[in-house]
């Protein structure tokens, strides 16, 4: 079958002889008459580390084994036909009884979950797909250690520093069979953590970051660090919250990805289906008077497989801010007579109309650090508290620390600037950068309306 | 009442578990075992769907080690055991302890730390409940949710969708040392109604959260406050955008909650004072808020969703006053922080699950209350708002900093409810002067464990928090 049944996963002399309890779950459903179920069995090894500047306070490891089964049971009510289902988990060391009695239990929750009919996606057995990471050639100590060297390599000086780290160093195979043919396997490696920034002078503040390599980037994550401290430094300086009023603000790097997942986020079925959008394929989604950029985004496929065995593959969402394809599960996706496509999280974007430059060319507020950025896919409204931003007033830079941002994409999609520089992150690959106007800013004072 | 009962899983594998843990005690100075067995269920129902199974985050059985060889520690959490495992384990547990030199690259080492001091300790507890889940069915309690969105939906034909839910996790942990033998069985429960209402692209929502330290009890709360739920959701489809300024506000038992929860919670988890990113530490025994303020963290605190009997590091729960008439007392702390520190630990060391490190968490949080109305408070205001509907917050221990998104700011107007509403609402400020304004507290207290809580954006543990009303001058965004 895969790999982690027939030899240890890190390749050293103290073997793991897991349990693999798929063929038994499939023969207690025999047992019980469910034909209709799906189960998805992961297999994983960590090695993480934590420290507290350049000690380490903790090392761990874990070796777990998971099974989520879904049963599905068909029936009709008040002469509609129904298809209820329910998920379990069951446990390497279940033995048979304790399995029949979860499973019985689920089978009889699911005749009461009265959700319209649908097919389970069909398939057959394919061939288990190794990672290509090349993290693959390395145990996982040497990935983490890999990554660790890379984190630190830009840590020398006594004013700001890494002041704590997390690294998880993960491996997993994933299988994924249901009772209509589906049997597909796949494995993963990653390399992810956070790690907080502390400056002492002239204040004593902080950053924080997260990262996620599925390849071994310790050059990237160096320069991540590199700017990191950068940032940090800046922070160190910003005394004062930006006056309160409505600004032109510049978002960029990682709030890019939670700008734009907003349009992922309405193009899916599950928000579709239930009426909590009203998306449809061929509609300006981005409005129809774009004065701005018009939006390409692309649905980019991480996985081999989405978690119901759905082949991934890489689509258009949007096109010139116009929807190209509704995406989800296999359930919605039935419903509304539409092809499966599996749940996205990656999207990519053509980069914008301007450089950085052009867009930093008249006043701004470039909020570069959030405490919580967020994007509200019901309301469209996006802020958070600013940790660090620049302030542009025509003549220089200041930097600003404080106050809140309080917007919304539906008034500000049809003027969204994107930037010509590019950056990628772990479920992003687009504009570094958008330019957006006329935005509530909270600030040091001023109580407007009063 | 009836007493949650003892998992037979963790029954069948204590043996097993001792013997591992005499295993490696012939090689360690130090070893603790924790064993988890809980289960989670939900069940949902909405306009369009309907979901009853096991929630992933919830349902755990597993095991983590965490031993010391006199100097420094290492855990290894895994979920296979039975008999002809232990050597693996031991084997696997050996080379983890091994591992330091082939995980560090050049210029970094390793802490040290001693060994934790024990006393002995055998314990065995239950938490009470009156209607088990389980027992009640899924029948049952699917109805149950139905009846009230029905009741939800038919408010208006402007609701889009009444989406009830509720969830409840029952779990055994066993935590085993050189002198400690402990085990607890603990079960909550909690329940969830929100509305949906469009204003063209746009979708505005509100929410009702119940919770208990129990069982099913608690869903005979929830019918009664659907219509004045779905009521609210209409009026938030007339809200305004906020006007960003500083004012007088006075927050919801909820908001206050978050408040509490955000901006003190976190800000004296002492892990934070380890690392010297908590400004706390230096106010130790300094005014930090109004001399109205006192505040409480602990599983032993309350009896809510976030109450147990014993941390995941064998500490017995506290209950901690923090600030005490104004003054900081004291942080919550896990046992690693406290031997760091010097200090004791206070029962606040839990993991996300027994695959994940244990931190200092909070618990139960919330403020005391005082002697004012609710109504006292809004006709003290010439111009300000009624905050109500927390959303989320993130914590800033080191710049003492605030984020809370807030759903409803009801305009108040020469000490009177104008009956306009604005929303959302992003509320921040720096701590110490959000805390040092508050003026005037209700008697009343509520806690809502219908939440959960993160260490940044991971490491999900179910808490609760609360207080009363509360006065306060706010900058709102």
């Amino acid at each position: 079958m895969y790999g982690p049944r027939e030899e240890s996963m890190q390749g050293d002399s103290t073997e793991r002889k897991d349990e693999i309890l798929t063929e038994k779950i499939r023969a207690v459903l025999g047992q019980l008459d469910i034909e209709l179920y799906q189960i998805v069995e992961s297999v994983s090894e960590s090695v993480e580390c934590f420290f507290i500047r350049k000690k380490l306070d903790l090392k761990r490891r874990t070796a777990l084994t998971d099974y989520g089964v879904t049963v599905f049971r068909p029936f009709e009510k008040e002469g509609k036909r129904m298809l209820g289902a329910s998920a379990v988990n069951l446990h390497p060391g279940m033995d048979e009884e304790e399995m029949r009695a979860v499973l019985q239990d689920a089978y009889e929750a699911a005749a009461l979950v009265c959700n319209p009919y649908y097919e389970l996606n069909g398939g057959r057995r394919q061939e288990p797909i190794p990672s290509e990471s090349d993290f693959a050639g390395r145990s996982l100590e040497e990935s983490v250690r890999l990554m660790v060297e890379a984190l630190y390599a830009s840590d020398t000086q006594e004013e700001v520093f890494l002041n704590s780290a997390e690294v998880f160093g993960k491996h997993m195979w994933r299988r994924i069979v249901n009772s209509c043919g589906v049997d597909v396997s796949y494995e993963t490696y990653s390399v992810s953590g956070e790690y907080v920034v502390q400056c002492i002078s002239p204040q004593d503040v902080e950053t924080y970051h997260s990262f996620s390599y599925r390849d071994a980037d310790a050059e990237g994550l160096r320069r991540d660090v590199e700017e990191a401290l950068a940032m940090t430094r800046a922070r160190a300086e910003a005394v004062r919250a930006p006056k309160a009023g409505e600004y032109a603000i510049l978002l960029s790097g990682k709030h890019m990805e939670t700008l734009l997942s907003y349009y992922l986020s309405r193009s899916g079925t599950s928000m579709v289906y239930q009426k909590y959008s009203n998306y449809q394929i061929g509609a300006p989604v981005q409005g129809e008077d774009i004065q701005g950029d018009a939006l390409t985004i692309e649905l980019k496929a991480k996985e081999p497989y989405s978690i119901e065995g759905i082949p991934m593959k890489d689509r258009v969402l949007m096109e010139e801010g116009v929807l190209k394809t509704l995406h989800g599960g296999n359930r919605f996706a039935y419903y509304m007579g539409i092809e499966p496509t599996g749940n996205y999280k990656c999207i990519s974007s053509p980069t914008g109309s301007r450089t950085l430059a052009e867009l930093k060319a008249r006043p701004y507020l470039h909020i570069v650090s959030f405490s919580d950025f967020q994007m509200d896919d019901f309301s469209g409204h996006f802020g958070g508290e600013i940790r660090l931003a620049f302030l542009y007033d025509g003549e220089r830079v200041t930097p600003v620390t404080g106050g809140s941002v309080n917007g919304s994409i539906l008034d500000a999609q049809g003027h969204m600037v994107f930037s010509k520089e590019r950056y990628r992150d772990e479920n992003y690959d687009g504009p570094y950068a958008v330019r957006i106007e006329g935005v509530k800013v909270a600030g040091e004072q001023g109580c407007f309306g009063e | 009442m009836k007493k949650v009962q003892e998992s037979l899983f963790i029954q069948s594998r204590k043996a097993l578990l001792k013997r591992l843990l005499a295993q490696l005690l012939e090689s360690y100075a130090y070893v603790s075992v924790l064993a988890t067995d809980s289960r989670s269920k939900t069940y949902s129902v909405s306009k369009r769907n309907m979901g009853a199974g096991e929630s992933s985050i919830g349902t755990a059985r597993g095991f983590v080690v965490k031993v010391s060889d006199g100097k420094h520690y290492g855990e290894y959490s895994f979920n296979q055991l039975a008999e002809g495992d232990l050597d693996r384990i031991c084997g696997q547990v050996r080379e983890l302890m091994e591992s330091s030199d082939r995980l560090l690259p050049e210029g970094l080492a390793e802490n040290e730390f001693r060994v934790p001091p024990e006393e002995e300790k055998e314990f065995q507890g239950s938490t009470d409940y009156e209607i088990d889940p389980e027992e009640m069915g899924a029948d049952a309690i699917l109805e149950h949710l139905s009846r009230i969105k029905e009741k939800g939906l038919a408010v208006s034909d402007a609701i889009l969708d009444c989406h009830v839910n509720c969830a409840y996790q029952k779990y055994t942990k066993l935590f085993l040392s050189r002198e400690k033998d402990m085990e607890q069985n603990v079960m909550w429960m909690t329940g969830a109604i929100s509305f949906a209402a469009s204003r063209g692209e746009e979708i505005k929502d509100y929410y009702m959260s119940y919770s208990n330290l129990g069982g099913a009890e608690v869903l005979s709360r929830m019918e009664a406050d659907v219509e004045t739920g779905a009521g609210i959701t209409l009026e938030l489809l007339k809200s305004q955008p906020m006007v960003p300024g500083e004012y007088d506000c006075v927050c919801s038992p909820e908001v206050t909650g978050m408040i509490v929860h955000e901006a003190f919670g976190h800000g004296v988890e002492m892990d934070m004072f380890v690392k010297k990113r908590a400004q706390a530490e230096k106010f130790v025994g300094e005014y930090v808020a109004s001399e109205l303020v006192t505040m409480h963290d602990g599983a032993g605190a309350a009896s809510e969703t976030a109450t147990y009997f014993f941390d995941d590091e064998g500490t017995m729960a506290h209950d901690t006053v923090v600030i005490e008439k104004g003054i900081l007392k004291r942080g919550i702390s896990d046992l690693q922080s406290a031997l760091t520190l010097g200090t004791e630990p206070t029962g606040n060391g839990r993991r996300e699950s027994f695959r994940r490190k244990a931190y200092t968490r909070m618990t139960n949080t919330f403020f005391e209350g005082g002697k004012d109305t609710k109504e006292e408070m809004i006709a003290s205001i010439d111009y300000g708002f009624l905050l109500e509907n927390p959303d989320s917050g993130m914590e800033d221990p080191k710049n003492w900093g605030i984020q809370c998104m807030v759903n409803i700011a009801r305009e108040i107007k020469d000490g009177k409810l104008t009956g306009r509403i604005f929303s959302p609402i992003v509320l921040t400020g720096y701590v110490p002067d959000l805390l040092k304004s508050i003026s005037m507290m209700s008697a009343e207290v509520r806690l809502d464990g219908g939440g959960m809580c993160g260490k940044g954006y991971k490491e999900w543990v179910k808490v609760s928090d609360g207080g009363p009303y509360i006065k306060a001058r706010i900058r709102l965004g």
